[in-house]
């Protein structure tokens, strides 16, 4: 059950309602509507709410960190991704909507979602007719091969999603762009695609749907990284990069003529322009003052309680998204190769301490899998801190007695507020049990690239990981598995390399996840458990949506979303 | 070694009329040295501040007493989650809503005298180690400033020809750029990947980086004036006299030119400090600067800056002690140079 803090509950739990009333009300229906508004449903767009449609057209600007590429198949965060998914659409799509209506899968470039055949092997999808890129050119079923091998090529951060289609790994090992791929059969003529995969994986159908699947013509989507001059794409909106600098920059998105995918929402705005800053107290005052009209960020420091009580009729805060906050430990390289190493902070942190610098709105867990997820059963009592408190004592007898005593440490973290403020408490919590840490802070754009790099030799540091789709493979398969650690940059920053969660998530990707929640349970336990201690998870984040009074966010606020944290798509102004 | 007569230094143009005529009379016989410490004892604000500059150093040179057998803390040591007890109530250092702990002074036996900071961390202890910090990286990069500013004033002053060109269109080019945007551009570039020079290296969160950046940035401030003080210098009868003797221009200008340097040189140099200490709070604030958790003032008010409404104390108290040095050491450098010599009006500026 979803909770909502302080007085937004209200405004949530009556969203909530209507979500129930919307779900019952309408249908994914397959037209569009004729102002251009969003078609599929939406918990919080649902025009009985007030008794009037939401109004289409407009401009906003929206504060953000900004994405930290505009190659739909490299960028890597949930800011990139809420802006771009509405550039590219994939095979697939999520539902536009909120609450966990958002989680559906729904035919994008495809006419249909297809079921398995094959004993779960092989997936036939039919491309709609007559859609158009933004540039004019038609989309195709090879283009879709070309995004795959693109991402295989490129090694992007998604790519081990694709491993499992036949000849994808010969593909890689290739590096030869014009590689055979035989799991994918494309005919341009008949606007069929026939995916083959070398075994059943579940989480196949989701690769095709998220924002990272965003398909290109297979012409202007090269095989390099195109952030510069990002392709042309078949989504509700285009692109255009002012500026992309990471602490000054630009986008704009304007809606796409040529869009005509009508499972997936039009978008009731005209235009969107994305004010990249790394500032967020300027953000936050710039949505306070309307010179912003939402932000991407939660407000930090003495912001948030004054946004909590002064705009409370703008202001949305919850647990919505499922997210996981964690410090992640090398496992290559010293001396978190080591298993005392690893162990001595998984005793050392305080999972309530670092909920202060949170200001309250972290929930501690000892868990990878955030609640929610199917899989998730709260690891109880916690094998770190049986009794709720850490274990300084006997993380500093761990280290002193592998030799570690004084052993340099870099903690990684990046500028976001409040990820500065938690480098500092691992380094401190590090020095305290032993260590001798010292800190390294990079901008949030190049931070998860460049700690998901081997080179930069990360040993420990800040991370987190938002959910792209309601599946335990997203957590275990992406942070933990082999596969994974070989994509360049790799989510899997502590490069963890364990033949026994490699079989394991390749099995149970297998099955649908309900069928084996307990074994996604049984493999959370085993990551964290005091014989591995492949990672230290400390939190999950209540997340939050501020808006402008010029917004609409009783009928459009486009949250929570359970894929995108907030759907663009839905927001509309009053 | 020549020294100018310390008759043209005490010819006083500032001071005129029966106070000059009084000073001149005084004067014969004195070293210009000596004649400068008298007029520095005459003006007591400079040597108020003169002194409250000299505590501020024993404050930081305190720092680890206070830590150890007052604030039974370190730098970096978190109290997050500790209770403190203000008579009958119990309060967090800090809150489960992020707000930390005020200024306790002597209510918590001097623990958190000036409160906790967002980390639960001891601000009068970061505070006095932030000192620290500041006034070893103004000291070092000041020293860098005018040994740097020295030798290019020298060369390009007394050799002219190419040689000046050259470094006067590289120091064009260097006073082209505002100090605060080459310093975060190196700082930035530097923090990041440390830095590497044949067998030296610097690792990125090393204090030697902004230490080296600053002493660098200011270098075009001094050198310029300097170098004019050179050139004039060069051409007065002393120099003549030494050439004719047959001495090398390697020597001259350091035996015989750089000791009349000296009264300039002692005037730039706590200026050449206080600018240092800001340059490094500027970028420290910009997290160009001293690198976390290494306690540095800049760095305080940074971090303190979310929370100034709920906790003031964050940034006022660095701010406070870096308005104090600064002001310490520009009054005191003021005072210093009507001191010795009260007709110039040279000043470093920033940019």
């Amino acid at each position: 059950m979803r909770k909502y803090r302080g007085p937004v509950a209200a405004i949530v739990a009556v969203a909530a309602a209507l979500a129930l009333a919307a779900c019952g009300g309408s249908s994914n229906s397959s037209s569009s509507s004729a102002s251009g508004a969003a078609s599929a449903s939406s918990s919080t767009s649902s025009s009985s709410a007030t008794g009037g449609a939401p109004k289409s057209g407009g401009t906003i600007k929206i504060g953000t960190v900004g994405p930290d590429s505009y190659d739909p198949q490299e960028y890597q965060t949930v800011q990139a991704d809420s802006a771009l998914h509405l550039v590219w659409t994939g095979l697939l799509a999520f539902k536009d909507g909120t609450g966990q209506a958002s989680t559906e899968l729904i035919p994008g470039l495809a006419e249909s979602v297809p079921q398995p055949t094959d004993g779960g092997k092989t997936y036939v999808f039919q491309i709609r007719p007559n859609l158009h890129y933004s540039d004019g050119e038609p989309v195709k079923p090879s283009d879709v091969v070309n995004m795959v091998k693109r991402n295989l090529f490129l090694g992007g951060p998604f790519s081990s999603f694709y491993d499992d289609i036949v000849g994808a790994t010969a593909y890689t090992a290739a590096k030869k762009q014009t590689a055979p791929l035989p799991g994918m059969i494309a005919d341009d003529a008949s606007g069929k695609l026939t995916i083959k995969l070398v075994q059943p994986d579940t989480r196949v159908l989701y690769a095709f749907a998220i924002g990272e699947a965003g398909v290109g013509p297979a012409s202007k989507a090269i095989f390099k990284n195109t952030t510069g001059n990002p392709f042309p794409g078949d989504g509700p909106y285009t692109l255009k990069v002012v500026n992309p600098s990471p602490t000054n920059g630009e986008f704009i998105l304007t809606k796409n003529p040529k869009f005509d995918v009508p499972t997936v929402a039009k978008g009731y705005l005209d235009q969107i322009d994305g004010m990249v800053s790394t500032n967020v107290n300027t953000m936050t005052e710039n949505v306070i003052n309307g010179t912003y009209d939402y932000m991407t960020e939660d407000p930090v420091g003495d912001l948030l309680p004054q946004v909590e009580s002064q705009y409370k009729d703008r202001f949305l805060i919850g647990p919505g998204y499922p997210n996981t906050y964690y410090f992640f430990l090398n496992n290559t390289i010293a001396p978190f190769n080591k298993l005392a190493a690893r162990q001595a902070v998984n005793y050392a942190i305080d999972p309530t301490a670092l909920q202060r610098i949170f200001g309250g709105r972290l929930h501690p867990t000892c868990n990878l899998l955030p609640p929610g997820m199917v899989g998730y059963t709260a690891i109880s009592p916690c094998p770190w801190r049986p009794n709720g408190t850490p274990q300084l004592s006997k993380a500093q007898a761990l280290v002193k007695s592998a030799g570690l005593t004084g052993a340099p440490v870099t903690v990684w973290t990046n500028t976001k507020d409040p990820r500065p403020a938690i480098g500092a408490y691992l380094a401190s919590v590090l020095n305290q049990i032993g260590f001798k840490a010292t800190i390294k802070s990079l901008n949030q754009t190049v931070y998860f690239s460049t700690i998901g790099d081997p080179k930069s030799k990360a040993q420990i540091g800040f991370d987190d990981w938002f959910q792209d789709f309601p599946h335990a493979g997203d957590f275990m398969g992406n942070l933990l598995t082999t596969a994974a650690a070989k994509s360049i940059p790799s989510f899997n920053s502590g490069f963890v390399s364990d033949p026994h969660i490699d079989q394991q998530v390749n099995a149970l990707d297998a099955q649908q996840p309900p069928a084996v929640a307990s074994q996604w349970a049984a493999l959370d336990a085993y990551v964290n458990s005091p014989t591995h201690a492949y990672l230290v998870p400390y939190g999950n984040e209540e997340d939050t949506a501020f808006y402008s009074t010029r917004m609409n966010v009783t009928q459009c606020s486009g949250y929570p979303n359970l894929v995108h944290r907030v759907d663009w798509a839905l927001l509309c102004l009053k | 070694m020549a020294i100018e007569p310390a008759s043209e230094l005490s010819s006083v143009e500032g001071a005129t009329g029966f106070e000059a005529a009084a000073e001149r009379e005084h004067a014969v016989g004195i070293g210009p040295w000596r004649l400068a410490g008298r007029r520095l004892r005459r003006n007591k604000v400079a040597l108020a501040f003169g002194v409250l500059f000299l505590l501020l150093v024993g404050l930081a040179l305190a720092a680890p007493l206070w830590a150890k057998d007052v604030a039974h803390t370190t730098t970096s040591a978190n109290h997050l989650t500790e209770i403190l007890h203000e008579g009958n109530k119990q309060v967090y250092v800090v809150s489960l809503s992020g707000v930390p702990v005020g200024p306790q002074w002597f209510a918590a036996g001097g623990k958190f005298f000036l409160g906790a900071d967002d980390n639960g961390r001891d601000v009068m202890v970061r505070l006095l180690y932030g000192a620290r910090t500041s006034l070893e990286i103004g000291i070092a990069a000041a020293l860098i400033t005018t040994v740097l500013a020295v030798v290019v004033a020298l060369f390009a002053g007394y050799l002219r020809g190419i040689t000046d060109t050259v470094l006067s269109r590289i120091m064009d080019i260097m006073w082209a750029f505002p100090v605060v945007i080459l310093g975060v551009a190196l700082g930035t570039a530097l923090s990041i990947g440390g830095l590497k020079v044949g067998p030296v290296t610097l690792q990125s969160g090393s204090i030697a980086i902004p230490i080296l950046i600053i002493g660098f940035v200011y270098v075009v401030y001094m050198a310029r004036p300097l170098r004019g003080q050179v050139l004039s210098m060069r051409e007065k009868e002393f120099i003549e006299a030494a050439r004719a003797q047959g001495m090398g221009s390697f020597r001259i200008m350091f035996t015989e030119i750089l000791p009349n340097l000296a009264s300039t040189i002692v005037v730039f140099f706590p200026l050449a400090i206080a600018n240092a200490i800001l340059l490094e709070a500027y970028l420290s604030f910009l997290g160009a600067g001293v690198q976390p958790p290494t306690p540095s003032w800049g760095e305080m008010i940074s971090e303190g800056i979310d929370r100034i409404t709920t906790a003031p104390h964050l940034t006022i108290v660095p701010g406070l002690m870096l308005v104090l040095t600064v002001l310490a050491l520009n009054i005191f450098g003021e005072g210093v140079r009507d001191a010795l010599d009260p007709r110039s009006k040279v000043r470093i500026s920033d940019n």
